[in-house]
């Protein structure tokens, strides 16, 4: 966990300079020397400390250079218990930690990295946090810097700070103190932002020093004042930046001879040194100073009012009686306003109660912020020539000037200013070129409203009109207005401004039309509406492409369609709109990215897409059409076949994974050619990328499509290669946060559309990412939109349509590590089952089937020989670690079943560092103590989504973990009942979500043998089963072997 | 020759020097506003006293460098006319936040021209010099001289003129309180003139105070949520918009070229400087 914090400097000194230090806090004994008050939690080698920057948050080398090379050692005052410093509230979130009720405070020595002007690094860590990576771990009080500084870069970037003299006091033996030049951030904006900003800061922020606090103190005097610390930082920053800008020579000649040099000198040599001018800045000096200062800043903020100044339109014959009146607004309140007009005419009664609001001295500050407005728009000076000034009348042409130039610098300068509404973004009419466009299908008839799919328009007709505020307008009207002498023009009632050159390129435009009708496709329409410049362009469609581009954007609006015949089960109500939502895009020539939430149902509304199109829906696409290519990871495939063979038996489906895989382009070619579903993973598509290339294709569908997020990888070039009429995308994980994700995955769907990548990356990536630049994003997700259908389980219109509780089985395969394993134990127990009998048959039965279900887990629980739990060695554990990410990207918490111990620890471990969130595992070894504890965290609102790993034994019964709704039955038990209780933790009163419970089935092996018997398809009756592992020992030995025996069909090569 | 005055009430109050002397003495005397030919140089009452250098010149049998004493005076208006002007004045906004501002108000000619009084001297029976220098000429270049001098003063001080026109600042501003605005003047100038503040520190040192009582999430996480801050890249800005609000000549300028334009080019730099760090 990363922390930081602004430490100013101490001692008597007049330079008091502070650093930004940064700590390591670490969970374990992070390598830091043990001593007498050092904080034994935190990593203080400065090596360690740089790779950490480098290598996790993957800061630039330049930024970490400009660490000071030694570590700096500070004491922070921290929560402490036992003699021990408490973790930070974010780590122990993470980590699972718990924090016990009570703590005191306690100095304690920490080493950490230093930074004198980290306003470079605070912008980077900015980029950073925004990012948004789970295992970006910054702690909340760093995170407050980093908000602070951006809105003190704001303030520079504005110009509101003022230099400033500084009155040191004099040594020992001079008379008169010393002034010397600087610099301060000032105005109105900086005042409120840095009372904001104390109020939220966290303590932490406060809480450093650079000496060891005397006994005693810590309580009375641990922390700093909140706005005085964010003043000593703003300060130096500010100096700081202007020390670090190097003036021309010339600019530095306009100061010569005023102490603005030694301001602008800052930090150089000459002024250092003595014949700096500011040695010698006199005291009447400094009072000129700070009357000036005041005068700018202080006096309208001290006096209570703001002047405002507000544009009166003229009438539409009075061109020239448009008005600027004055009018004072409260400071407090700034709704309570009152015109100067009225002011003058108050009886002095009537004035008392204004005057306790704008301060004593009201008029005399009235004149000197009219004068101040005044020298900044010197038309004003003509408002005041009387004693009761109340404002001005102007012509047309200073109206128009003065919206667009005066208002905007009079309010940075401080002003109200009141614009008429038709002036403001919201309230103005525009020129704009409008493309009015219709839909019309491949045979040249405009398409009509109907239901179906087949009769939705192939293309787009298009003309361009003239239009403005929404309006059409004539050639001639409009010729009218560009030849309007002024940009102001009173048109249609309104007042608004026009850009004659602009509505000049529009006429252009709008008369190279070609007569009659344009065309375009879908794509192309949906490219331009999301490119198009607000300014410039408007669209009007016609009812049926209305009701389509509605559709596309907005799922609400989908027409769903019926189940399609075929469909083993029953589309819920948002699947049916899901449904439709693809094959409209498909019949539009659109290539879609379906995104909803983990558990809505991505395959069986593909699968229903499938069957959809072969019911003979689409005209010229029949059953026998090309097969549909699926490419998901390994670990999914077996998933994906059964839930075909579940919902869509009509359908055939094969499965091209494996060494034994047709390499031969023929045989290939035959093996799929009575197929609907071709079914294969990323590692072969990459592989048989020219097998896969030869052949015809229905569609493409990707599965976990952020497999291919980087562009420049080989699997992603593979399958972007891969050419059919359609393609759909399906991920569960958010794709918006990495804009160049995005890029990737539209580079498959719909290349074009974002452009190249260098295009798309100067367009979009640079000036969201690194600037911020929200307009470009609101562009982009224009542009997007479309073609993403992304549902949420909280939204309201799917709640209905989700029962409370939802099961689902998750198949994965065994790995072929696993399948030898497997195979091996199966032998030998075949050759032992005939020797033994009684006691020792029993004993080894049920042994057997515990090494069994261990091997489903993982080989390394099974061998027990300390080898890598890694998910390469079991597709179980993939596909859960996968689900896992999913399920923390919506913010869902989980809950995870085991019935062996040793899996747990090793879970526990590897989710921990595999998805950096709070990971608590409650096992029979458990006290009491901590489990309440470990329940309490997890249900804490207040903390990040986790992960509750649970032994099935201990955890099966009388607690309550309704923050979780998502739960994992990692390997299986002989009775559903036991699985249901431990799923109702979860479902219990107080869930107010779905709760999901995936069930973890690894196919062709005793898991989905048990699978069957639980849900009665086997022959076993219910009722023989028992609530544990008994009843199996009463099988005959054939029973037995049958149950356990592996099919090899169902391996699936990593 | 550089510009000895920058205001416009400078200028024009130069400007009568043009009507009222010859080319040449006007020329040579602008030599005698320097400091090495200024000897002596004091306002008493509505008098300018001033001693200047004269020229070691045979021709006229001066052998030793001569030292003339310069009066000068400008003609002082009548109780009615100060009447009418402090009338004027007190009535007008513009004019009273211009004073306060330290300005001469642009209004005040125009305003006054209709009632034929003219605040800034324009014709030769405005000035009353004397010279003891032999020139037969009146004004003579070393009147000249000190003439420079005080419009370079009334730059600074535009209630200077009021002074010598024979209306010093305490009788204007009592003058001015009869009207509601002018009282506002008054107050302005009678307020405490500020003592010179020590500072301890280069930057704000910041207090230490008791630690907060509160939870372990307040301490780690703070108790409100961070206020919004504008995203970076929004909103234009006026180049050293703080400094063109506090005017173009502040008391402590003494350059010719008006403030704003000389810290425009700083202010730019400091933000186009450090674009790593903004």
């Amino acid at each position: 966990m990363l922390h930081g914090s602004w430490l100013p400097g101490e001692g008597a000194d007049f330079n008091n300079p502070g650093t930004f230090v940064l700590w390591l806090e670490t969970s374990d004994a992070g390598g830091s020397k043990s001593g007498k008050g050092i904080h034994p939690h935190h990593v203080s080698d400065p090596g360690r400390f740089g790779e950490y920057l480098s290598s996790k948050l993957l800061l630039g080398k330049a930024l970490i250079s400009e660490l000071d090379p030694e570590p700096v050692q500070f004491h922070a005052i921290l929560p402490t218990a036992d003699s021990l410093p408490l973790p930070s509230l974010e780590l122990a979130q993470f980590s699972g930690d718990h924090l016990p009720d009570g703590h005191d405070l306690e100095p304690w020595k920490i080493r950490g990295m230093a930074i004198g002007r980290p306003l470079p690094l605070l912008k980077e860590l900015q980029f950073i946090v925004g990012l948004g990576r789970p295992e970006i771990r910054i702690g909340t009080g760093l995170r407050f810097w980093i908000r602070y500084s951006l809105q003190l870069r704001n303030l520079v970037r504005r110009h509101q700070f003022l230099p400033v003299m500084k009155c040191v006091r004099a040594g020992a033996g001079a008379s008169d103190p010393r002034i010397v030049a600087g610099w301060a951030p000032a105005s109105g904006i900086y005042e409120e932002g840095l009372q904001d900003f104390a109020d939220a800061m966290p303590v932490v922020c406060t809480a450093l020093r650079r000496s060891r606090p005397r006994a005693g103190t810590v309580a009375t005097a641990g922390c700093l004042d909140p706005v005085e610390l964010l003043r000593h930082f703003s300060e130096q920053q500010l100096e700081a930046l202007v020390s670090g800008a190097r003036f021309s020579i010339a600019a530095m000649k306009r100061l010569e001879d005023s102490w603005l040099i030694d301001a602008a000198g800052l930090g150089s040599p000459e002024q250092e040194a003595d014949h700096a001018i500011g040695g010698r800045i006199s005291a009447e000096r400094w009072k000129q100073w700070h009357h000036w200062h005041t005068e700018i800043l202080g006096r309208s903020r001290e006096a209570g009012f703001v002047l405002g100044i507000r544009l009166d339109e003229a009438g539409r014959d009075r061109e020239d009686r448009w008005r600027l009146d004055f009018f004072v607004a409260s400071g407090e309140d700034p709704s309570l306003t009152i015109d100067l007009e009225q002011w003058w005419a108050l009886p002095d009664d009537g004035r008392e109660l204004w005057l306790k609001r704008f301060g004593r001295r009201f008029e005399s500050s009235l004149l000197v912020n009219l004068g101040h407005a005044a020298r900044i728009c010197p038309l004003l000076w003509q408002g005041m020539g009387s004693a009761g000034p109340t404002g001005l009348t102007i012509d047309h042409e200073t109206a128009y000037n003065f919206l667009k130039n005066d208002a905007l610098v009079l309010e940075s300068a401080g002003f109200r200013i009141v614009l008429p509404s038709w002036w403001t973004p919201e309230g103005r009419r525009r020129a704009r070129l409008r493309m009015v466009a219709s839909g019309k299908s491949a045979t040249g008839s405009v398409a009509s409203k109907g239901t179906g799919t087949f009769n939705l328009p192939s293309l787009v007709e298009f003309r361009y009109e003239l239009s403005i505020g929404g309006e059409p307008v004539s050639e001639d009207e409009w010729r009218d207005l560009v030849n309007a002498k002024s940009p102001l023009v009173h048109f249609r009632g309104e007042w608004m401004e026009l850009d004659h050159q602009q509505m000049d390129q529009m006429l252009e435009i709008w008369r190279q039309q070609d007569q009659g009708y344009n065309q375009s496709t879908i794509e192309g329409l949906l490219k331009q509406i999301g490119e198009a410049d607000d300014e410039f362009e408007e669209f009007v469609f016609d009812d049926v492409l209305d009701g389509i581009l509605k559709g596309l954007r907005q799922i609400e609006d989908t027409r769903p369609v019926d189940d399609p015949p075929g469909l083993n089960g029953c589309l819920r109500p948002y699947q049916r709109k899901g449904l439709s939502w693809l094959a409209t895009q498909e019949a539009l020539g659109l290539n879609p990215c379906l995104a909803d939430d983990m558990g809505l149902g991505k395959t069986i509304q593909v699968i229903a897409l499938l069957l959809h199109e072969r019911a003979g829906n689409e005209p010229g696409t029949g059953a026998n059409g090309p097969p549909t290519l699926l490419i998901a990871p390994t670990s999914v495939l077996s998933n994906w076949l059964r839930e075909v063979e579940r919902f869509a038996p009509g359908l055939k489906c094969m499965i091209h994974h494996g060494s034994d895989r047709a390499a031969d382009p023929d045989e290939f070619g035959k093996s799929i050619a009575a197929k609907d579903i071709v079914i294969t993973s990323f590692t072969i598509a990459r592989k048989d990328c020219g097998l896969l290339r030869g052949e015809r294709w229905r569609r493409i569908v990707v599965d976990e499509a952020q497999n291919i997020k980087n562009p420049k990888s080989a699997l992603a070039k593979a399958v972007r290669s891969l050419d059919a009429p359609s393609r759909i995308a399906m991920t569960g994980t958010p794709i918006e946060n990495r804009l160049m994700d995005m890029w990737s995955l539209f580079s498959f769907l719909n290349p074009g559309l974002l452009g190249t990548s260098a295009q798309f990356s100067r367009a979009y990536e640079k000036p969201i990412q690194r600037d911020g630049n929200q307009q470009r994003l609101q562009q982009l997700q224009r542009l997007v939109r479309p073609f993403i259908l992304r549902r949420l389980k909280t939204d309201r219109s799917i709640i209905g349509d989700l029962p409370e509780k939802l099961e689902q089985k998750v198949y994965c395969s065994l790995t072929r590590e696993q399948a030898s394993l497997y195979q091996a134990v199966v032998d030998d127990v075949q050759d032992q089952l005939g020797e033994s009998e009684g006691m020792q048959r029993k004993g080894l039965i049920l042994s057997t089937l515990m090494r069994l279900k261990q091997i489903c887990n993982h080989p390394a629980q099974f061998l027990h020989d300390g080898s890598d739990f890694s998910e390469s060695r079991s597709h179980k554990l993939t596909r859960v670690n996968a689900m896992i990410e999913e399920a923390l990207s919506e913010s869902d918490s989980l809950l995870l079943f085991t019935q062996f111990t040793e899996v747990g620890t090793q879970l526990e471990r590897l989710f921990r560092e595999r998805h950096g969130c709070p990971v608590h595992y409650l096992h029979g070894g458990t006290s009491r103590r901590r489990r309440d504890r470990m329940i309490e965290t997890f249900q804490d609102p207040d903390s990040p989504a986790g992960i509750f790993i649970l032994s099935l034994k201990a955890g099966g019964v009388g607690i309550t973990l309704t923050r979780a709704n998502h739960v994992f039955h990692f390997d299986r038990w002989w009775n559903p009942a036991v699985e249901n209780q431990a799923t109702d933790r979860a479902y219990r009163i107080g869930q107010r979500k779905t709760v999901f419970a995936h069930k973890m089935v690894t196919l062709g092996t005793v898991e989905e043998r048990i699978d069957e018997m639980i849900e009665g398809k086997t022959a076993l009756a219910a009722n023989i089963i028992g609530t544990d592992e008994g009843w199996v020992t009463e099988m005959d030995n054939a029973a037995f072997q049958e149950l356990i025996q592996l099919n090899r069909s169902a391996i699936m090569e990593s | 020759m550089t510009k000895r005055v920058r205001t416009w009430w400078g200028e024009k109050f130069l400007d009568v020097l043009n009507v009222i002397m010859d080319s040449g003495r006007l020329r040579r005397g602008r030599a005698y506003a320097g400091p090495r030919r200024l000897l002596e140089f004091r306002i008493a009452g509505d008098t300018v006293i001033a001693k200047v250098r004269g020229n070691v010149n045979p021709y006229f049998g001066v052998y030793k460098e001569p030292r003339y004493r310069v009066e000068v005076k400008l003609r002082r208006f009548s109780a009615k006319d100060w009447s009418r002007i402090t009338a004027e004045i007190g009535g007008n906004a513009a004019c009273l936040s211009q004073l306060l501002m330290n300005e001469m108000p642009t209004a005040i000619e125009g305003v006054l021209a209709e009632q034929d009084i003219h605040l800034l001297p324009g014709s030769r029976s405005d000035i009353i010099s004397k010279c003891s220098c032999p020139d037969y000429a009146s004004p003579c270049k070393h009147v000249a001289g000190v003439y420079h001098r005080i419009a370079s003063q009334l730059d600074r001080d535009p209630f200077l003129l009021f002074q010598l026109r024979g209306l010093d600042f305490t009788e204007l501003q009592g003058r001015l309180k009869a009207s509601p605005l002018g009282k506002a003047l008054g107050e302005r100038f009678g307020a405490d003139q500020p003592a010179i503040a020590i500072q301890p520190h280069r930057y704000t040192e910041p207090e230490r105070k008791p630690v907060p009582k509160g939870s372990l999430k307040s301490f780690w996480q703070g108790s409100g949520t961070l206020p919004p801050v504008e995203p970076e890249g929004s909103g234009g800005t006026v180049p050293a918009i703080l400094i063109r609000r506090g005017g173009d000549f502040p008391a402590f300028w003494d350059r010719d070229m008006p403030l704003n334009e000389a810290m425009e080019p700083v202010y730019k730099r400091i933000v186009d400087g450090n674009k790593a760090s903004l």
